[in-house]
């Protein structure tokens, strides 16, 4: 077994959703006895607001060979921590044909969805998972989510988190009802021990009931 | 620095400072897209202005606004002409429900619109040519008969010339105009003025006027007139705007003396310039616009004192607040929450008085507004005339019982009265109750289209709704208080004098312009470029200084939204990116600087070719010049 997590996010302002999807996965793997490696912080932190950015972990039963390549060169789990990261980029290069977990948080309908991937990018795609996180995570002070919110209130509140230690706890906000889905339908995870490390324990375990899955394109 | 000589592999050949055009040159976005950046997308939405959508012929202010701003009176005049037929009449008597809606009034004091239509109406009146001539259709053969010359039935027959059809028009009395002859007083809408707008209609070729043809009246009154079964077979359709030209009559004591006159018909007289007296102590009945009228004109065709009685209060008259005001400085007095309890007569049957009582306005136990007296209060007041303006009504007991309602004609949404033809239509007055002459021109165009709809054989379809633009929604950072330019008025004292004499004056150019200046162009692009100028990312495109012609370019925006921020006039505005599910709505990242697995770059092709491109020039630069200025000129060649 080996997996590859890519977390595709927004620059600055989920930067710490995505890092914390990532920390989760790995970390939970390594405390149910696999190898597992996380790279919260790597090339792609150009503090810019919305800019693309990623954050990667993969885990094994065997012993990971190349541990210096950080970017995940088949990633076969990608989230997309922000909805419209559908129309930016090919997240699904070096996937597998067809092994894809594709989890996205939003609100809509899984195959309006499914009109924004190219043939070749469907071709890669094996199940499409479709979580409200948003909609399902705790909400915190006067306004969690940091992409609704205006310039002003988010420079105040979240400076980027480039190269410091994590100054709030790991797994809260839309980061936990993403880890609960992707765990769920991935699989190979067993969910309860996921959500042990995860600071949202609910939440969690909301987006692990909580998703719509598609299998067929 | 060249990079000829050193082997880069292909893949990580990235593009050279001052050789690759530069996101803010030609092309230079194409070669650093950047995907899809955003949440939103900034979009250009025209909304409707307030004023426009509170105007019941839907002219365009803002947009005639827009052209006097810019000196471009004769596109302004035209402007309105699409909407209205007579600027010059509705300029001078329009109650302008475009200016109570401008949104200036919640920024300073509302635009002087009807001025400034005034205005540009003045200029057209004054031009040799009517200019809409040269755009008309030729006449398609199909004609329509329509009852009365007034706002409504002059509209009605120019909007339908102006989609190919003739028609006829029946006025009853001996000259066209309807209630703008026989109802406004010459002091508000001088009659050269009307007469030069409707000879302009006249001369449009196909809209025939006839004068002195009463629809509808019995063949024993009249003999021979038409009535609405013969005007439905001879015609391909009808349109009523009648009207109501008979005033309601009091229903008291000595209301039958000689000097107890209907202030409908005192305006009418006067208006057709007949020989009216009044005495020189007038008391006028009624508490509206009418009974200003009425009370201002005996004023001056008297040379006396006229006193509005009114059942309500003095600030709950139903007079236009500027002609209210008018009023007052020419003297006519008040009699608030007073009623008429009798006429006092001599022995000859003239009015020698009046018996007044307190009285106000309540609502009864349905729920209606009723007067209501106060016994005991009578007093005795001395007057030689008697106005009454409480109201007027149509003889509509000539057409089918199913067509009519409380004294109004009964349409449907569309105007369209109950017929077996399904082609007859009504408007104005005798379909909405006693309205605004704007109201009536609004009806007549609207008739006209859907009389076309009808006879092409298209369904009757209600309006798009429109999406009216709030104060609340426009930057109002960017407009500066300027106070409202008032229209000149003549003296009180010479307007007294004469019943001729206009008492609102026009504005002169420097001041229309002044008015039109203040517009805010709520919710409609007015090419101010702020957009372009403050996008952060060179992608406001301009290609021509115009209304709306502007362009985001997509696949660089990052979605800051300044440009909407900073929209003076709200007309841009932020949609969500997914809802763009268009297949070329999709911008991926593909280029030099896409995060891509294992490498920094992997240029798509066109890239590659951009660069390769851009590095040949330069190469062929160099060759064909010695000495290369560092900007790229004055090499010698």
């Amino acid at each position: 077994m080996h997996h590859e997590l890519t977390v595709w996010s927004r620059g600055i302002i989920m930067d710490k959703e995505a890092r914390d999807v990532s920390t989760c996965i790995a970390t939970a793997a390594r405390q149910l006895g696999y190898y597992a490696e996380n790279v919260s912080d790597y090339v792609d932190d150009p503090d810019r607001t919305n800019c693309l950015v990623r954050r990667y972990a993969r885990f094994a039963d065997a012993p990971i060979l190349d541990r210096f390549v950080y970017e995940n060169p088949h990633p076969d789990w990608i989230v997309l921590v922000e909805e419209t990261i559908i129309k930016a980029v090919n997240f699904f290069r070096g996937t597998p044909d067809g092994q894809g977990v594709l989890v996205i948080n939003s609100a809509r309908d899984p195959r309006y969805l499914l009109k924004f991937l190219p043939p070749h990018m469907l071709a890669k795609l094996g199940k499409l998972v479709v979580v409200d996180a948003t909609g399902l995570a705790e909400q915190r002070g006067s306004s969690p989510w940091m992409f609704v919110r205006d310039l002003s209130e988010l420079a105040f509140d979240r400076m980027s988190t480039e190269g410091a230690v994590e100054r709030l706890a790991i797994g809260r906000g839309i980061a936990a009802p993403l880890i609960g889905a992707l765990v769920a339908a991935g699989g190979d995870l067993p969910v309860d021990a996921v959500a042990e490390v995860v600071a949202d324990r609910e939440a969690m375990l909301r987006g692990a009931k909580q998703h719509t899955v598609v299998e067929e394109f | 620095m060249s990079v000829r000589g050193t082997h880069v592999p292909e893949h990580l050949r990235l593009p050279i400072a001052g050789v690759t055009p530069p996101p803010t040159e030609k092309d230079g976005q194409r070669l650093f897209p950047t995907g899809n950046f955003r949440f939103f997308r900034p979009v250009y939405k025209d909304k409707t202005p307030p004023c426009n959508h509170a105007c019941p012929t839907g002219e365009q202010i803002q947009k005639y606004l827009d052209y006097v701003k810019h000196d471009r009176y004769l596109d302004g005049y035209l402007t309105i002409l699409q909407d209205n037929p007579m600027p010059s009449v509705t300029g001078r008597v329009c109650y302008h429900p475009c200016e109570t809606a401008c949104n200036r009034a919640a920024h300073d004091e509302p635009i002087g619109i009807r001025g400034v239509e005034r205005f540009l109406g003045d200029f057209g009146l004054a031009l040799q040519e009517n200019p809409v001539i040269g755009d008309l259709p030729p006449l398609n053969g199909r004609t329509v008969a329509i009852a009365g010359s007034g706002p409504g039935g002059l509209a009605c027959a120019y909007h339908l010339r102006r989609r190919g059809y003739a028609s006829v028009v029946f006025e009853a009395l001996d000259r066209p105009g309807g209630m703008l002859r026989a109802g406004i007083p010459a002091w508000h809408l001088p009659e050269q003025v009307l007469d030069a707008e409707i000879a302009k209609l006249a001369g449009l070729g196909g809209i025939e006027i006839r004068c002195g043809v009463r629809i509808g009246a019995a063949a024993d009154q009249g003999g021979g007139q038409p009535a609405l079964d013969e005007l439905a077979s001879r015609y391909d359709a009808v349109f009523l705007a009648l009207g109501q030209d008979v005033g309601r009559r009091l229903d008291v004591t000595g209301a039958q003396a000689r000097g107890v006159i209907g202030a409908l018909e005192f305006l009418r007289e006067t208006g057709l310039g007949r020989p009216v007296t009044v005495g020189r102590r007038v008391l006028v009945i009624g508490g509206g616009n009418t009974a200003s009228d009425a009370a201002r004109s005996a004023i001056r065709l008297g040379g006396g004192e006229a006193t509005i009685v009114s059942l309500e209060a003095e600030a709950d008259l139903l007079i236009q607040p500027e002609d209210l005001a008018q009023a007052r400085d020419e003297g006519v007095g008040f009699r608030p929450e007073h009623a008429l309890a009798r006429v006092l007569t001599d022995e000859a049957g003239n009015v020698r008085g009046a018996v007044l009582t307190r009285a106000g306005l309540a609502r009864d136990e349905t729920g209606v507004v009723r007067p209501k007296i106060i016994p005991g209060t009578e007093a005795e007041v001395a007057c030689d005339t008697i106005l009454v303006a409480i109201g007027q009504v149509q003889v509509l007991d000539w057409l089918p019982a199913r067509a009519t309602e409380r004294g109004l004609i009964r349409a449907d949404e569309y105007g369209r009265i109950p017929h077996d033809s399904g082609r007859i239509f009504a408007g104005g007055d005798v379909m909405r109750g006693p309205s605004m002459v704007v109201d009536a021109l609004g009806d007549g165009k609207r008739a006209a289209r859907d009389i076309d709809r009808v006879l092409s054989a298209e369904p009757l379809r209600p309006d798009d709704p429109a999406e009216v633009m709030p104060y609340e929604k426009l930057n109002t950072a960017y407009f500066r208080h300027a106070p409202r330019t008032e229209a000149p008025l003549t003296p009180a004292a010479d307007r007294r004098a004469s019943q001729v004499t206009e008492v609102t004056l026009a504005y002169s150019r420097e001041q229309a312009l002044a008015e039109a200046d203040r517009c805010m162009s709520c919710g409609v692009c007015n090419g101010c470029d702020n957009c372009y100028i403050v996008c952060p990312d060179v992608s406001v495109l301009r290609d021509a200084r115009q209304n709306g012609h502007y362009s985001i370019r997509t696949h660089y925006c990052k979605g800051c939204l300044v440009c909407v921020q900073e929209c003076p006039t709200g007309c841009l505005e932020k949609v969500p990116e997914m809802d763009f599910d268009e297949p070329d709505a999709v911008v991926r990242m593909e280029t030099a600087f896409a995060p891509y697995d294992g490498a920094h770059a992997e240029q798509a092709p066109f890239t590659r070719q951009l660069i390769e491109d851009a590095i040949a020039d330069y190469d062929a630069s160099r060759s064909n010049s010695q000495s290369i200025h560092p900007n790229g000129g004055g090499g010698t060649p």
